[in-house]
């Protein structure tokens, strides 16, 4: 993108070593001028993916789930050969940060950006712009018009939640009362979490559902929903927590109410914190997403793109239940969030 | 030697050096003033990125993108100079600005679905309102109520954010006219963004305001001596409390801004725009001690950490390499603008921080007692 | 004899149990300069602080050009033309000797710019230098922050500020205490032009020889009261000594 108004300083062989923008005009924009492109430009031609650049921009550093997700760009990266690889990402969730971030990326011509925006609207226009010079693919997160997008990949959240409740019906199989614990209404990703999870109770005529609370990222108050919902239902078998603040109040409130052992805890994610509560017995379960196939297939969707070949426009990736029993497995092992690569 | 009885001569010999000061050497002054040293930093700054990554650091569009990062954080910038001129601080600008966007946005949303600017001005004057009345909040409970400023605008920061879930239950709210995102989100005039417009004419008049008129010879003279204020008769809380407002008032403009770029209230953002803000009013060479300060150095040392961010990404350089490459660059830039200024300020060989707050102290007692 | 241009009659202060004056009498005429001398805790700058309204007096009178007068803030003082230079100097150490000389009566531009808070810079520059060189005070440099000059300087800066805006009377608290013997010279000099000028100068100084070097008359204050008061030429060390300390008696002139 914008080529041509690049403006060249001395030393421009010295300083080459260190441009990632090397390889910038082998994006497709640039893919018609050909005289010193010509290597890059094979990846036009399709026959393999040499030169090509992917930036990874994550939601935020620092979290397992994203780390997980780099580790899967850099193996597919690796499988398909021939990909230069350069992670970004914010301090902090924050819209703010991350659109900077977006801009110097873009300065870089990479020929393709792997992005979970911070946003749904703020970063719309700047991935817009991006998206005039590299594929764009949008992994875990989207924003709202996402048709400059080569392909949206994130997990398929209502699954998830049916997943959740085939971990409860797993663990009490007679059926009985159950009760989610939402962090707060109005996002997204959890709100359909909630929803699967309701299709699939309302589908079952042995359990029954009493409903979603909101605990706020407190967890003391999952914990006096949990004491409070016990005195209406006595019965209540199982929780479904969907972040590790509500499935840490709960199994206090459980334990509170002197129930610990007769009402199961799932929760959700599986960072070091959700594996922590699962092996002290916190939660009895736990349902974790796929954040490395996130990635590998987000470069996989980019390269199709770069080739000229067919993509996805949208790709579901599904979960992994996790138990104190699979936990040691390298089933289970493999589904846990990386700290490291 | 301050007093002489006979020398009405060597005065005007005096004055006459003055004027016949050869260019150079008030070209040498130009070149030791703070604001030019952190604007030579950031050229080789510049220079040393456009050297290792000449065709993406060096364009038009990189510049531009820069630019337009800074601008927001510009805005704050000004009121934060003159908050820390009075020897203050500001940490609540970050959630004043995300509080306004959200009262500019319902305001927007509750007068009807329009797109057209008489909506977007209601949301402006909401907007601006919102960061005012935070600005007076600070400013009374500063001067009035006499709390430490750190510890009143850590409450309001938290306040600002808190009512702004309040307001929306935590969800971002994104009614924002098109014809605020238009033209002041996105928008240019001869090919420079509207942000960038609007932030420069913020600084240009903050420049004035500091250097010109009353209003700034006072912030500076309550910042570096209260006491003596009083004595000659200011009202340094009603000072005060107009500094804290002209923030506020500024906070509030970041807020429309923020709103137009982002289309959205961005509720889950913005709290570390305190500690960027500030860290560039350091870098730019304004006290923490007060008294002193510019607000185009406040502008430059925003675009020292804005650019370098920039030159990392783009060189690939990690994540949190960054953090530290800009938080030792602070550091090391007050560092520096504090030996320097001790060694300035007493024309001696004292030149350590230490004999820097050593100094301090001694004026703070000789004042007390 | 003319009317004294500030006078206290009679005033008392107390601060809880401790008495710091009580019914001291001071006096200054037009063009004399008035040193006040007295013991720690004698109540020197208690009866400063009252003449200058910084405090207000428990009981007494103040009566400025024969009329009495009510002083509820030092704004009200300096309206009459009544400055003084406490010890601490009270400048702002960041702002140059012009910002200091005009803080707080900063001159606007006429009009809207002036409404709008632009101040007169050049002017307030050149009427600033003059003022300091007309009492020749010398200022190296009129654009560098106060804070980097030396000791004598700042006090001479801060003397001729006040100076500057006394049209009446100017009390001066230590002026010497922390300078060198020429600067010292220096501000004795700035004093009598001050003098000279038909300001009443009321000095306030421990140092002895220099109060009967520079002043006219000198009243000794002792135990919150006025004990004495003498002509400068008619008296010594040792007598002013005495009577601080109330070897000797004074001769009450009030």
């Amino acid at each position: 993108m914008r080529h041509n108004t690049t403006i060249k300083v001395a030393s421009v062989a010295a300083a080459m070593a260190f441009t990632l923008a090397a390889c910038s005009t082998s994006s497709e924009t640039d893919a018609e001028s050909t005289d010193s492109a010509a290597s890059s430009s094979s990846a036009e031609a399709g026959s393999s993916t040499e030169d090509l650049s992917v930036a990874f921009i994550q939601g935020v550093i620092g979290d397992n789930f994203y780390i997980s997700m780099e580790c899967g760009v850099r193996a597919a990266a690796e499988d398909l050969g021939g990909i230069d690889v350069s992670v970004q990402g914010g301090q902090k969730w924050d819209p703010a940060l991350q659109q900077p971030i977006v801009t110097s990326v873009m300065a870089t011509n990479p020929d393709a950006i792997l992005i979970a925006p911070n946003d749904i609207s703020a970063l719309q226009r700047p991935l817009e712009e991006a998206a005039e010079g590299s594929e764009i693919v949008l992994v875990d997160t989207t924003v709202e018009d996402p048709s400059f997008a080569v392909s949206e990949i994130a997990s398929d959240n209502v699954g998830g939640g049916a997943a959740a409740f085939e971990a409860i019906k797993e663990m009490v199989p007679d059926g009985g009362q159950v009760l989610v614990i939402d962090n707060q209404p109005g996002i997204s990703t959890s709100d359909a979490r909630v929803q699967g999870f309701e299709e699939a109770v309302n589908a079952d005529d042995s359990f029954e559902y009493v409903g979603v609370q909101y605990a706020k990222n407190e967890p003391a108050k999952a914990a006096e929903i949990v004491t409070s919902t016990l005195q209406r239902y006595p019965d209540l078998k199982a929780i479904f927590a969907t972040n590790i603040f509500s499935a840490e109040g709960a199994a206090t409130g459980i334990e509170q109410a002197g129930v610990a052992g007769e009402v199961q805890v799932v929760g959700f994610d599986a960072g070091p914190a959700q594996v922590e509560a699962l092996e002290d017995g916190t939660v009895q379960a736990l349902i974790a997403q796929q954040p490395y196939q996130i990635g590998y297939q987000g470069v996989e969707q980019a390269v199709a793109a770069l080739k000229g070949e067919p993509t996805e426009a949208k790709i579901q990736t599904g979960f992994s239940i996790i138990t104190k029993e699979t936990l040691g497995t390298d089933e289970g092992q493999a589904a846990l969030y990386a700290s490291t690569c | 030697m301050s007093l002489e009885t006979e020398d009405a001569v060597k005065l005007r010999d005096t004055e006459d050096s003055v004027i016949r000061q050869p260019f150079t050497s008030r070209l040498g002054d130009a070149i030791k003033s703070q604001a030019m040293q952190i604007v030579l930093v950031w050229l080789a700054i510049v220079v040393i990125f456009s050297v290792l990554s000449p065709d993406a650091f060096l364009s038009v569009s990189n510049f531009r993108n820069i630019a337009i990062s800074v601008s927001i954080l510009a805005i704050l910038g000004v009121g934060t100079t003159f908050i820390i001129v009075t020897g203050g601080i500001d940490l609540s600008m970050g959630s004043v600005l995300v509080f306004s966007g959200v009262v500019a946005s319902m305001v927007m949303e509750n007068v009807g679905t329009g797109q057209g600017w008489g909506v977007a001005i209601l949301g402006i004057v909401a907007a601006l309102a919102s960061g005012l009345a935070w600005g007076l909040l600070n400013g009374f409970l500063v001067a009035k109520a006499k709390v430490p400023p750190m510890i009143v605008t850590l409450g309001t920061f938290g306040a600002a954010l808190g009512l702004s879930q309040v307001l929306t239950g935590g969800i971002d709210l994104r009614a924002s006219p098109d014809v605020l995102v238009d033209t002041v989100g996105f928008g240019s005039l001869f090919g420079v963004p509207s942000l960038v417009i609007i932030a420069t004419t913020v600084v240009i008049i903050g420049i004035v305001l500091l250097n010109h008129t009353r209003f700034g010879l006072r912030t500076s003279a309550v910042g570096s001596n209260a006491e003596a204020c009083r004595r000659v008769g200011i009202n340094v809380d009603r000072q005060l409390i107009k500094v804290y407002a002209f923030a506020g008032l500024l906070a509030g403009l970041a807020g429309v801004l923020n709103l137009s770029f982002f289309r959205s209230t961005t509720i889950a953002g913005h709290s570390l725009t305190n500690l960027d803000v500030i860290a560039g009013v350091v870098i730019g060479g304004t006290s923490l001690f007060g008294g002193i300060g510019t607000v185009f150095g406040t502008l430059v040392g925003l675009f020292i950490p804005a650019t370098l961010r920039n030159g990392f990404v783009i060189l690939g350089v990690e994540p949190y390499w960054q953090q530290v490459v800009v938080g030792a660059f602070l550091v090391g830039a007050v560092y520096v603008d504090q030996t320097r200024r001790a060694a300035n300020s007493r024309g001696t060989t004292k030149t350590s921080l230490y004999s820097r707050i050593f100094h301090r102290n001694r004026n703070t007692n000789r004042r007390e007692s | 004899m003319t009317t004294p241009i500030y006078e206290a009659r009679d005033i008392s202060r107390s601060y809880g149990s401790v008495r710091a004056l009580e019914g001291a009498n001071f006096d200054v005429y037009p063009g004399e300069i008035s040193a006040l001398i007295g013991d720690n805790g004698a109540g020197k700058s208690t009866l400063v602080r009252i003449l200058s309204g910084a405090e207000q007096p428990n009981g007494g009178q103040i009566l400025f050009n024969g009329e009495p007068i009510q002083l509820e803030t030092p704004t009200d003082a300096r309206s009459r033309g009544i400055e003084t230079v406490f010890q601490d100097l009270a400048l702002a150490n960041h702002l140059d000797p012009i910002q200091n000389m005009y803080l707080g009566r900063e001159l606007m531009k006429p009009g809207v710019m002036g409404a709008l808070g632009f101040m007169q810079r050049s002017a307030m520059k050149n009427e600033g230098k003059r003022a300091f060189s007309e009492l020749g005070a010398t200022v190296r440099n009129f654009s560098g922050p106060v804070g980097g000059m030396s000791g004598g300087q700042r006090q001479a800066i801060a003397v001729a500020r006040a100076a500057a805006w006394a049209s009446e009377v100017i009390f001066l608290d230590e002026p010497t205490a922390a300078l060198g013997v020429v600067q010292t010279k220096g501000v004795m000099d700035l004093i009598r032009r001050i003098r000279d000028k038909g300001i009443a100068v009321v000095l306030i100084s421990h140092s002895m020889p220099h109060v009967l070097d520079v002043a006219d008359r000198v009243h000794v204050l002792r135990h919150g009261k006025r004990v004495a008061v003498m002509e400068a030429k008619h008296t010594n060390v040792e007598e002013l000594v005495g009577a601080m300390t109330g070897a000797l008696d004074g001769k009450e002139a009030a």
